[in-house]
Parts: C-alpha cells; structure tokens; sequence
C-alpha cells in the first residue's frame, strides 16, 4: 500500500514539474498542455473510480496550490475528472489501442471546460470565451498525442505498485 | 485489467472529496492571501523550487528548441518582416548561439544592476502551470529580500523593459506576474505623443492600452512605457521609463471618448531566462 501511494505520487509531482517547466514552453497556437489531466484520467481508466477520485483530489490539490486562484476549483474537477473517467471505463468494452486517446481528450475538454466554467461561477474567469473554447479544443487534442507516452509508463508503475495477492495453502 | 469497485464505498468517497474540495474554495476565498492555505501554498511553491530549478536546468537546452518548433505559427506571420535581417543575425550568432545569447543577456542585465543599485538578479524556473494565468517562477525569495509587489524587469540599462510584479514569495523563491496576464493592469504612456492610458495583459494576444484620447495621432510601432503617478500619497507600482511595447494596432471601436491600442510586447515571455527585481516602490497598484 505505502509503495503504492508512493509511486502514484512521484508520478504527480513529476507530472507537475514537467508542467511548470517544459509543458510551460510547449505553448503550441497559445496553449499549453494539461499533463496532470491525462496522468489523473489514466490511472482512473486503469485503476477505477475510486483511486481515480483520490488520485484526482491529490493531484488537483497540488496543482492549487502553485497557481494563484482560489484553491481547491482543480481539485474539484479532478476529483470529479478522476471518477468519472474510472467509471465511463468500466461500461466501455472496446478492445481498439485508441480508446484511451479518445477517453483523454474527451476528460481532458471536459475538464478544462467544467474548471473555466466553476471559475467563471466565482468571478475568476475573465477570458473571452472565444479563448476559453481554444483551451478546450486544443488541450483536449494535446492530451491525446501524450496518450500514448504516457498510457504505456502509468500501466507499468501501476501494475508494479499493486498488491500482490498471497494465496496459502495449509 | 479494470477492478469493480464497490459502488456505495466510491460514491461515498467522491461526496467526501467533493465536499473537500468546496471547503478549500470557500476557505481560500475568504482568508485570501494571509489564511493557512495561502502558507501551504507558499509551502509547496518552495518545496518544488529546487526540484523545478534542478529540471529547468537539465531540460533548458531541449526545451529551447521545442520552444523554437511550437512558435512556428507565430514565426511564419513575422517571417516576411525578419527575413531582410535573418543573415545578420546568423553572422552574429556564430557557432554558439545559446552561450551567446545567454552572454548578451547577462551583459546587459549587469548594466542595468548598475544602473538599478539595490536590485537583485534572478533566474527563471518555472513558466506557470495553468492556461489561465500568465506567470514565472524565479529562483529569489525572502531571503533574499524579495517582497511583494516589487517590479521584475528585464533588457539593458538603455532599454529597461518591463517583466511583471511580484505577487507571490516563499523563503527562495518568488512569483512574478507577467504584464501579459489579464490580472495585470499598468498605468502608461505613448511614447512620441505623451498621451497617458492603462495598459492591461491578454494573455498571448497583444496588450491592450485604452483610455487614449481619440483626438491623439498614434503611430505605428511607437514605444510605450510605464510612467509614474500619485494617488492621495500613493506611488504607483512601477518606475516610469520601463518599455512595455510598441504600438502594432490602432482599435477603431467607434468610441468618441476615448479609443484603445493594441501593444506588442517587448519582452519574449517565452524565452525569459534572467531578469532584474528592482527596489520596492510604495503603492499598491500599477
């Protein structure tokens, strides 16, 4: 269990590092990408809803606190995010290596869209919505073309990190 | 491999999670920027800042060159501009172009500490997380005698071009917000024609000075700069003669009180390495 919390949360602190760094620069048409969405919306595809709404709420928490908004609007979503997205996996059976690009874009625009709009709701949102539009598409399409670097690594450190089961025969 | 949760069990944890979250809103909104929240935000900002600088420094190379590829879109409209100084600039760049760059910078960040006495140099580490807010982490903090407020700034002694404030500071590091944010609002001035507006970010789109008097002759790429003001004792935020931008469109809203400018500004935000924070002026507002 320890083990697991740990590894799950190195990869949300280094999801954010790369975010405020990198992820800064890659400001592709105006946007940057939403790293910390798609590592949240995958580990709820991979794991379920439940550690997708902890996962979300710790990474959401985090993210808060380095911006310099009202705390707590990211962690709504992600909390939100990470639910949801584990429990949309569970009624979706589709075997195509696609799905979980399409499962990231569209959390991903659901996300960023749900967050503008509950900033929007306490006066934190003073964007045209014209820009507020661009975010969605763009973030949602950036998530997708992470997918697939970033699926196969959060698979492999969460199948590593998960209890083993100990059957004894006596 | 999905496992079925029990569905009660993670329903109740969502509605506890939720109900977390709204507390941290609704608490955050209330105690601003002195409330507990506020310190473990300050807290986390300073636990990531040695790891962040120890990633900008390792990726800043790379990062360059991505940075480079992703403002393609934004190049090609200037392409036809640059073009006539493209071979210049490739003589002058020589076989080293990021140490030399990064010299330049330096040179003329140290004239300008010269002519800023009491002024503290600063790395950039962090470029913001968030595609609503424009900002930069620098590697000064309290300790260093980093307060709020204080204006971050950028360019040569001759050229002084303004960064943003200081709106945030841990014990070693600090957050500035850039003059592009839509948070940030300066008082400035056009240069040639004197005329004094306020000048407000958008984000990655030209900044916007309103308040101009329609009757003023506003020409194309002409300076605009902070300038100083009182306010019942007051001091505004920034010194005057920071460049903030030229002028690259006149609005023609029709408005026959007063028209607005769109300014280009002076600093590339996005390749923002090292910049100066200057004395603390007193005021509260740009």
């Amino acid at each position: 269990m320890i083990r697991r919390v740990v590894a799950i949360g190195a990869v949300l602190v280094t999801a954010l590092l790369l975010q405020s760094t990198v992820f800064g620069e890659l400001n592709l048409l105006g946007v940057r990408p939403e790293l910390v969405y798609a590592v949240v919306i995958l580990i709820a595809v991979l794991e379920g809803p439940s550690e997708g709404a902890v996962v979300g709420f710790a990474g959401g928490l985090l993210q808060d606190f380095l911006l310099n908004e009202p705390k707590g609007i990211t962690a709504l979503t992600l909390t939100l995010l990470g639910y949801g997205m584990g429990l949309a996996r569970q009624y979706v059976s589709s075997p195509s290596p696609l799905l979980p690009m399409i499962l990231v874009a569209a959390g991903t625009a659901g996300g960023v869209a749900f967050h503008s709009i509950v900033s929007f709701l306490i006066g934190r949102f003073d964007h045209p919505v014209t820009y507020g539009l661009r975010v969605v598409a763009l973030t949602a399409v950036y998530g997708a073309i992470l997918t697939p670097l970033v699926h196969p690594l959060l698979r492999r450190i969460a199948e590593g990190s998960r209890p083993r089961r100990v059957v004894r025969f006596s | 491999m999905v496992t079925r949760p029990r569905p009660r069990s993670a329903r109740f944890l969502v509605i506890v999670l939720v109900s977390a979250s709204l507390a941290v809103i609704t608490l955050d909104y209330r105690q601003g920027t002195t409330g507990p929240l506020a310190a473990l935000g300050r807290g986390t900002q300073a636990a990531l800042a040695p790891l962040q600088s120890a990633v900008t420094a390792i990726i800043r190379p790379i990062e360059s060159f991505f940075s480079a590829v992703t403002h393609l879109p934004t190049l090609q409209e200037d392409n036809e501009r640059l073009r006539g100084r493209i071979a210049d600039l490739e003589a002058e760049r020589g076989s080293a172009p990021n140490w030399q760059e990064l010299y330049e910078t330096a040179s003329g960040l140290l004239e300008l500490r010269g002519a800023n006495p009491g002024s503290i140099p600063a790395t950039v580490i962090s470029n913001g997380v968030s595609n609503f807010e424009w900002s930069i982490t620098i590697d000064r903090g309290s300790d260093d005698g980093i307060q709020i407020n204080q204006p971050v700034i950028a360019g040569t002694a001759e050229s002084p071009r303004l960064v943003g404030r200081v709106i945030r500071v841990t014990d070693r590091s600090a957050k500035v917000q850039l003059a592009i944010d839509r948070r940030h609002a300066a008082a400035a001035v056009l240069g040639r024609s004197r005329e004094i507006g306020v000048i407000a970010g958008r984000g990655d789109d030209d900044m916007e000075m309103s308040f101009v008097a329609p009757s003023t002759k506003v020409e194309g790429n002409e300076p605009v700069f902070t300038v100083s003001y009182s306010v019942n004792g007051q001091q505004g935020l920034y010194p005057p003669g920071l460049l903030i931008g030229t002028v690259s469109q006149l609005q023609a809203d029709g408005n026959e009180l007063e028209r607005s400018v769109l300014v280009a500004p002076a600093v590339d935000f996005s390749a923002l390495q090292l910049v100066l924070v200057l004395k603390p002026r007193s005021g509260d507002d740009g």
